[in-house]
This record gives structure tokens, sequence and C-alpha cells, in this order.
């Protein structure tokens, strides 16, 4: 079962390259906060109840329906629809990812062997990262750079399930608040942006130069 | 203590964002940096060495930057005070709120014993600082907070995989300094370099140096003044600590030679782009902030030398602290006077305001690193170890391009002091205060060039003994 979960946490992160709509970004980071969810309820074995209670709650609110909510609510704010303006074409990124994948694998069999981390959770989560960065150095338009960095954070999230680090709780609640504050405070940029230029393309922002 | 401290620092902050005037929200600020003071004085006599809440200790290393922070953050609330009077109540909160939660985010992450903490207040720094960046509303300033948070956040997030990776030595995650000190050199090799990496580009957004110093330039040029003082050391303060901390960590680690040439790579190349970037920019705050990428890119470079340079780079950052924020200071009256910063705008200075170009004289005298300036120790130190190491690439490289900086500094402040050019009807008169808080800095970093109180070197002895 969990590795089902994994495949299809994989699959996700595969078809974020060949997105062209922004809802879609959106559902596919839902999937994921809930693909997260499900490995870290399949995990309980892992370590104490409580701690893994907590994690797998703030798993559930925060990545499943916090900020899914707030980059819809980004979306109908600013009216952007259309993936439409990425440097690299669509099919050129789906084979950059693929790349990534195989990279990710083989960099995780030469680091990960004979090591105490889980090496599926650590290949899929340097296979997320590395893809949250190809979404940022991809596309143009600064709300697939915040779905990036979103990516980068669930990532993030899987390579601390590889490592089993167990933080304090109060580390923890400190850590994920950081983390919702720069989304919302990403998101209410965005939206500024929205309202000043029609496009939100990175193009708009190159006035801070010498 | 620190209890108290964060208390209050919430406290006032929620009763400025209910406030119903100016000078409430004065009234407030006085307040609480008044208190910040006494704070820091009561850590000194009464608290050395104490652990507060299980993550805060109140060190040496903590002690000294926050008496820096308390001192500077008072100064830039009063100028700031002077400079946005005429802003309406609610940005004038949002940037009172904004200085208020900086100081005491970089405070927490001062005296953080703890990796986790250290990294959870860092990113509360970024959120406080984009308050302060966008006070200005105009397409700028919403530019450059997009890629400050933007950035910051990113490269926080790698710094936080690399504490991740450090965790993986720890006993039960326990990533205090000191747990981490006892079992680090049993790492495996690979994962500390990796970790280290990770690190120093995470907090390098902070440190304005090489790799991810550019969000710290437009952050620079897109706040008010007076908090370009504070960001430009206060915040890059609090990036060093964070530094040194995992520096020390490090040191005691067989990875610890791969960790100083990585340092000394990053140290390089931000006096490159510092040297480069002085001679092109044409707006006095960036050319500032550039300044602060090159020096920071020397303490880098102190830091991968290690010995007798770590020394030195504590002591050029606590006086490149005095002397940028005194600097910052007088370029703010200097944007009021004349109501640009654009360096082919202004000139004449010393006949508009003769203490304040003095200031400036001496603010960047001390930038040259020439005598008397206490810049001209660090580096002096610096560079001697440079030869005792046997690196002369470096020495080499260094003294280019330290002669491009110097040129840049030279003959921007030549021009800022006696170019003739006409003044801007209706300029706002030189407020003397405004001209003596600057100044007073300044002339704090100079005494410290011509003597190093005893005292003074066996505290930051104590900071770098491990």
């Amino acid at each position: 079962m969990l590795l089902a979960l994994i495949v299809l946490y994989v699959v996700s992160l595969l078809y974020l390259s060949i997105i062209e709509r922004f809802r879609h970004y959106v559902m596919i980071l839902a999937l994921q906060g809930w693909l997260l969810f499900g490995v870290a309820l399949l995990r309980w074995h892992a370590s104490e109840w409580y701690e893994l209670a907590f994690v797998v709650t703030e798993t559930l609110i925060f990545k499943a329906l916090v900020l899914p909510a707030i980059l819809y609510r980004v979306i109908r704010r600013t009216g952007i629809n259309r993936v439409h303006t990425a440097s690299v074409a669509v099919f050129n990124q789906l084979l950059m990812s693929m790349g990534l994948l195989l990279g990710s694998l083989v960099m995780t069999y030469y680091m990960a062997a004979d090591t105490q981390f889980d090496m599926v959770f650590f290949g899929v989560a340097l296979y997320a990262v590395l893809s949250g960065m190809l979404l940022i150095i991809t596309h143009k338009r600064i709300f697939s750079h915040l779905v990036g960095f979103l990516v980068i954070e669930n990532g993030v999230f899987l390579f601390a399930m590889a490592i089993g680090v167990e933080m304090p709780y109060l580390i923890n609640i400190a850590i994920l608040l950081d983390i919702l504050m720069s989304v919302l405070m990403l998101g209410m940029v965005i939206a500024r942006i929205g309202t000043r230029y029609r496009h939100m393309n990175v193009d708009n922002l190159d006035s801070l130069k010498d | 203590m620190m209890t108290v401290y964060l208390l209050i620092a919430v406290l006032i902050a929620g009763l400025m964002a209910l406030a119903r005037s100016h000078a409430q929200v004065r009234a407030l600020g006085y307040v609480f940096y008044g208190l910040q003071l006494l704070f820091a004085l009561s850590i000194w006599m009464f608290a050395r060495g104490s652990e507060q809440l299980q993550f805060f200790t109140f060190d040496a290393l903590g002690m000294l930057f926050f008496g820096l922070l308390s001192v500077i953050s008072l100064v830039a609330f009063y100028q700031s005070n002077v400079y946005l009077a005429e802003d309406p109540l609610h940005p004038f909160q949002t940037y009172h709120i904004s200085l208020l939660l900086l100081c005491a985010s970089a405070t927490a992450v001062y005296f953080s014993n703890n990796l986790a903490v250290t990294w959870v207040f860092l990113e509360a720094t970024t959120l406080a600082t984009a308050g302060l960046i966008y006070h200005g509303r105009s397409a700028s300033s919403l530019e450059a907070t997009w890629k400050y948070v933007f950035i910051c956040s990113t490269g926080i997030l790698l710094a936080y995989l690399g504490v991740l990776l450090l965790s993986t030595v720890t006993i039960h995650g326990d990533l205090s300094y000191a747990a981490l000190a006892d079992v680090i050199a049993t790492g495996n090799p690979l994962y500390l370099k990796i970790a280290f990496v990770f690190i120093l580009v995470g907090y390098s957004c902070k440190l304005e140096v090489f790799p991810l110093y550019t969000v710290g330039i437009d952050a620079n040029y897109a706040a008010p003044t007076p908090a370009s003082a504070v960001v430009s050391t206060v915040l890059v303060n609090a990036g060093f600590v964070s530094l040194l901390r995992v520096y020390r960590l490090f040191a005691q680690t067989p990875v610890y030679g791969w960790v100083s040439g990585v340092l000394l790579l990053c140290g390089v190349i931000s006096v490159l782009v510092g040297a480069v970037y002085l001679r092109r920019t044409n707006h006095y705050k960036r050319f500032f902030a550039y300044s602060t990428t090159e020096n920071l890119g020397i303490v880098l470079i102190g830091l991968g030398l290690g010995g007798v340079a770590v020394f030195a780079a504590v002591f050029h950052v606590m006086a490149h602290s005095l002397v940028k924020s005194g600097i910052f200071f007088n370029v703010a009256q200097i944007g009021r006077i004349y109501g640009s910063y654009r360096i082919n705008r202004i000139g004449n200075y010393i006949c508009v305001n003769r203490l304040g170009a003095v200031s400036m004289l001496l603010g960047t005298v001390s930038l040259l690193a020439l005598p008397p300036s206490a810049l001209f120790i660090s580096e002096l130190m610096i560079f001697k170890q440079v030869i005792a190491s046997g690196r002369w690439w470096l020495f080499g490289v260094m003294v280019v391009l330290l002669c491009f900086v110097m040129y840049s500094l030279a003959y921007r402040l030549l021009r800022l002091l006696y170019k003739p050019v006409a003044l801007p009807e209706g300029e706002h008169a030189v407020n003397r205060l405004v001209t003596w808080s600057g100044f007073v800095l300044i002339l704090l970093a100079v005494v410290l060039g011509i003597m190093q109180p005893d005292p003074l070197v066996n505290f930051i002895e104590s900071i770098i003994a491990w």
C-alpha cells in the first residue's frame, strides 16, 4: 500500500511537468497532500503514536486542505488560468522531469545505500525537490514559482520521513507556522502583482538591476 | 528573561496594531526599544551564560550582537519616526510592527542554542523584513518583496534540508549545538559536506554573500533607509551568528578542510561581486549594500582561513555593523535633502551639511579599511593569516579586488562631497540630531580601530574558543 502511494506521488510529479492550467496545479498539490497524509498514516508503527498523530493531522490540515484553499483563492482573485508562458516546451519539460527521476534514482543508489535512510523515500524526496526547482526554472508565471516552492516543501517533508527525524512539538509547530506564513505572504504578493500587471510573468519583475 | 522579552515584543506589536495615532505607535516603540536596551544590560549583569526556555542561551556570541542590535535598532527607530512622520497611519504601523518583529526574531536567532530553532527564527526574519520592504507600495518595492520572500523562503528551505541531513548524526533528533558538537565527527563525510553546502546557500540570503546575495541588495534598495541600516547590520549579523555556530560544529569534523575551501570560494566570489557592482551601480543604497557583500565576503575568507582570522572575522562583523549603520543613517539624511539616491544627481554635500559630510568621509574611510578604521585591524589580521597559510594566489586576488573597491568608494565619496550640483527646490533642512546619531556610531568604530580594550578582546576570544 505504501509503495502504491509513493508510485502515485511520483506520477503526480511527472504530471506536474505537462499541466497547462493553474487549477490542475492546485488539484495535484491537494492530491499530493492526501498522498503524504496516507504515507504518514501508514508509517504509524515507526514512532510514538502521539508524535505521528501530530504529523498526520498537520499533513491533512495543512497540505491537503489549507494550502490548496489558499491557492484557489489566489487564482480566483487574480483570474489567472492558463500556464501558457513556459520558457521550455511541454514535451521537453516531461523529458527533463524523467531525466531528473532517473538521476534521483541513481543518486539515491549511490548515496543512501548502507545507511539508515529509507531508500524509496529518499529517492522520491530528491526527485520532488528537483521537480520543484525545474518548475521554477522553466516557467515564467510567478504562480508556477509558488507551486514549485510548495513541491520542494513536500519533497523536504518526504526527506524528513526518509531520515526519520523526530523534532520536539514546539519546533514542529514553529516550522509549520513559518511555512504557512510564507505561503500566505507569497499569495498576497501574487495577488498584488496581479492587480498591477496583466500577465504576471517574471519578465515584469526585472526593474531592479544595476 | 527570554520569555519576558518575547512576550513583551508580541504584546507591544499587538498594541501597535491597535494604536489610533502616530504618537501612540511612537510611544510604544520607545517603550520597546528602551526595554530592549535594559534587557541587554541586565543580561550582561545578571544572566550571562544562562539557558532560557530550553532553546536559548545567553552566550558571549549572542550577547555581543544583541548589544549591537539594541543600539542600532534604537537609532533606526528614532530615524524612522523622523522620515516616516508624514506617512498615513496604516503603513506607519505596519512598518514599525515589522521593524519590532525583525529585531525580536533576530534576537532569538542570536541566542538560539538549537539548529532547528535558529532556522525557525531566520525564516521569521524573512517575513518581518518583507513588511519593511513593501513599505513604499511601489512597483519596485512589490518586486523586491516578491523576490525577497520567494528566494529567502526557498533558500531557507534548502537550509532545512541541510539541517535534516545533520540530524542523521544526532541521537533522538536532538539538534542543540551542544549535542551536535558531541557527535558530528562521527557523521558520514558525504552527508556532512552536502549539509554544509545547503546550510550555507540558505544562510547566504541573510548574510548577503554569494550565491543568494541579490535579494539582500534589493531589500536594502526598496526598504526605507533607516530600515536598510537594520537589514544591512542586524539581519546580516543574524546570518553570521547562525553560520558561525554551524562553522564551530564543522571545525571538529574531518571535512573541515573542504568546508574551508567552500567558504574561501564563496568569500572570493562575494568580494568580486562587490568590486564589480560598486563600480556599476548608480544608487547610493545599492552601492552600500554591495559594500556589505564585499565586507561579508572578506569575513567568509577569514572563516575559511581559520586560526587568528576567525577572531578577525568576528571583529570585522562587529565593526562593520557600527560603520554601515552609521553610513545608512547618513544616507537617509542625504536622500531626504536631495530627494533622490541617484549618485549622479547628488553632490556638494560638504556645503549642505558639514557634519554629515565629515561623517560620510569618516565612514567611507572606515569602509576603505584605512587607519584608524577598526576594519583596518581585522583586514590586516586576515591578510597576515593569508600569508601565513601560504595562499599567495588568494593574497593576489584579494589585493586586486580590494583596489577596485577602494577606487569605487573613494571616487563616489569625492563626488558626493564636492561635485557641484544644483540643490532641489524646497529641500528639507538638515536635522543635527539625525546627523549626530549616525556620526556617533561611526566614531565608535574609529575608537575601536585606535584601541581595542582588553575586555572586548577577551570577550571575542571567548566566542571563538571551541
